[in-house]
């Protein structure tokens, strides 16, 4: 977490998190998705709009890229997790969905600026949805078919060209003999040339899977929320949303943009049982990078010695560098 | 052979120890823990008017004492390292206000100490990367 002064958010934003810039792919299918994209932001949200959170388990997940700019505005961060598989440098800039720790989609429901959005399989019968299955999967076998054959072309266009290139260094330069390799490797493509369904580029039609409607119909579609809430979630939870009051933003280890943390949170109960050598190694952990390791427990409302209306606190132990060695 | 002027027992028979042990508090285990930090802190590091303190709400002994001569007392809970601990008991100290330290006291006598205070403490920033390679750098020159 560090400090709110100390964020810059025009990074994220500017920065094309969502990868919509991203898609250089020149299929009519994806400039529609582009162009939603774009009309989506453009047209701003009313008061009322609020973010949809889709759950993959118990994961919860932003889609839109509007749902993902005012829920950074609030400063919920997320960490983006989607990747282009054939784009560079995957393993750094990610796109599109947004994953959202459970505290963060929870203070999101509470402060009524989210809900969870209805999953297909809650609204349609068994059979449908097998049908619906075996539709996607067949378009799925269909485009890998067509990417196949495109990429086939793609990499003896290139061979081609390198040939070319090749021998006509050779005339310039009279050497000969260095084309041969690459001849025998275009000759041999169509027998030796493996494109790996993982390689396939798949779409994702967020814009057409009935994430735009309008605000009093979403509420209506909206679900109950599918998290279970245990013990451990509710504390973490309470402190979460206890640090966000207090200013501090918390990002999870996904996201690409380093922030430098001045503090590691550890949830626990004011009653849980943690063993010394567990607290010693974790404030060993925290010195070796310049952390302070923080123990936080929410205190509950008797405790407080407050009315009943009144939250409870939460009670902040930091665990210093002791230089007693 | 045991050394005559150190019986084998003599932990046992030291009138620090004992007193310790009179405060009736603690398990012999958490006693025997907070003798050694006694000793650590009055022969090794030399602090001053280090005594044991009954603390009935942990059931443990803890000890107050000054690092130098002059100084806020401080709090230490000594505690056997295999025992496992509550924010709540950590709590417990740090509401006196006075500086907290934790010992952990492992089977072989190993000390492990470790500083506790409320709310947040904002750490020293890390070393920036290229502070760190201008010191390298300024060691090679030297070295060669």
């Amino acid at each position: 977490m560090w400090r709110q002064h100390e964020v810059c958010f025009g990074d994220v934003i500017d920065g094309d998190p969502a990868g919509m810039n991203a898609s250089q792919q020149s299929s009519s299918e994806e400039v529609n998705e582009d162009l939603d994209t774009k009309s989506e932001s453009e047209r701003q949200p009313s008061k009322d709009a609020l973010i949809d959170i889709s759950f993959c388990g118990a994961t919860p997940l932003l889609w839109k890229v509007s749902d993902m700019k005012r829920c950074r505005s609030v400063g919920v961060i997320g960490a983006l997790v989607g990747s282009l598989a054939r784009q560079p440098r995957q393993n750094v800039r990610l796109g599109r969905p947004l994953e959202l720790l459970q505290e963060e989609a929870l203070l999101l429901e509470e402060t009524s600026s989210a809900a969870a959005s209805l999953r297909p399989q809650d609204c349609g019968d068994e059979e449908r949805h097998s049908e619906a299955v075996r539709q996607y999967e067949a378009g799925l076998e269909s485009s890998y078919k067509e990417q196949c054959a495109l990429a086939l072309e793609d990499k003896k266009r290139v061979l081609r060209k390198i040939m070319n290139e090749k021998e006509n260094g050779e005339r310039v330069s009279g050497t000969d003999d260095s084309g041969n390799p690459i001849r025998d490797r275009l000759n041999a493509l169509d027998q030796a040339f493996r494109f790996p369904w993982s390689a396939m580029a798949v779409q994702l039609c967020t814009a057409r899977a009935g994430f735009s409607h309008c605000p009093e119909e979403r509420s209506f579609h909206s679900t109950d929320w599918p998290m279970p809430r245990d013990e451990r979630l509710n504390t973490r939870f309470c402190v979460y949303r206890d640090l966000k009051n207090k200013g501090f933003y918390l990002t999870s280890a996904g996201d690409p943009l380093r922030f430098h943390a001045h503090f590691i949170a550890l949830c626990i109960s004011m009653d849980e049982e943690l063993p010394l050598c567990d607290i010693l190694a974790i404030a060993r952990l925290g010195s070796n990078v310049k952390k302070t390791v923080l123990l936080c427990s929410p205190r509950s409302r008797s405790e407080t010695g407050r009315d009943e209306s009144v939250e409870g606190d939460v009670v902040y132990s930091s665990l210093q560098w002791s230089s007693m060695v | 052979m045991m050394d005559e002027a150190n019986p084998p027992n003599w932990i046992q028979q030291h009138a620090v120890y004992q007193d310790l042990m009179h405060l009736d508090v603690g398990d012999s285990a958490q006693v025997y823990a907070a003798f050694l930090v006694y000793m650590d802190l009055t022969e090794v590091r030399k602090w001053k008017e280090v005594v044991g303190v009954s603390c009935p709400e942990l059931q443990a002994v803890l000890l107050e004492g000054r690092e130098k001569e002059g100084e806020t007392v401080q709090m230490i809970y000594p505690l056997p390292s295999h025992r496992s601990i509550k924010h709540r008991e950590l709590r417990c100290i740090l509401d006196r206000g006075a500086p907290m330290l934790l010992c952990a006291v492992a089977s072989d006598s190993t000390l492990v100490y470790q500083r506790l205070c409320d709310g947040f403490l904002t750490p020293d920033p890390p070393v920036d990367i290229k502070d760190q390679c201008r010191r390298q750098h300024r060691k090679r020159r030297l070295q060669t």
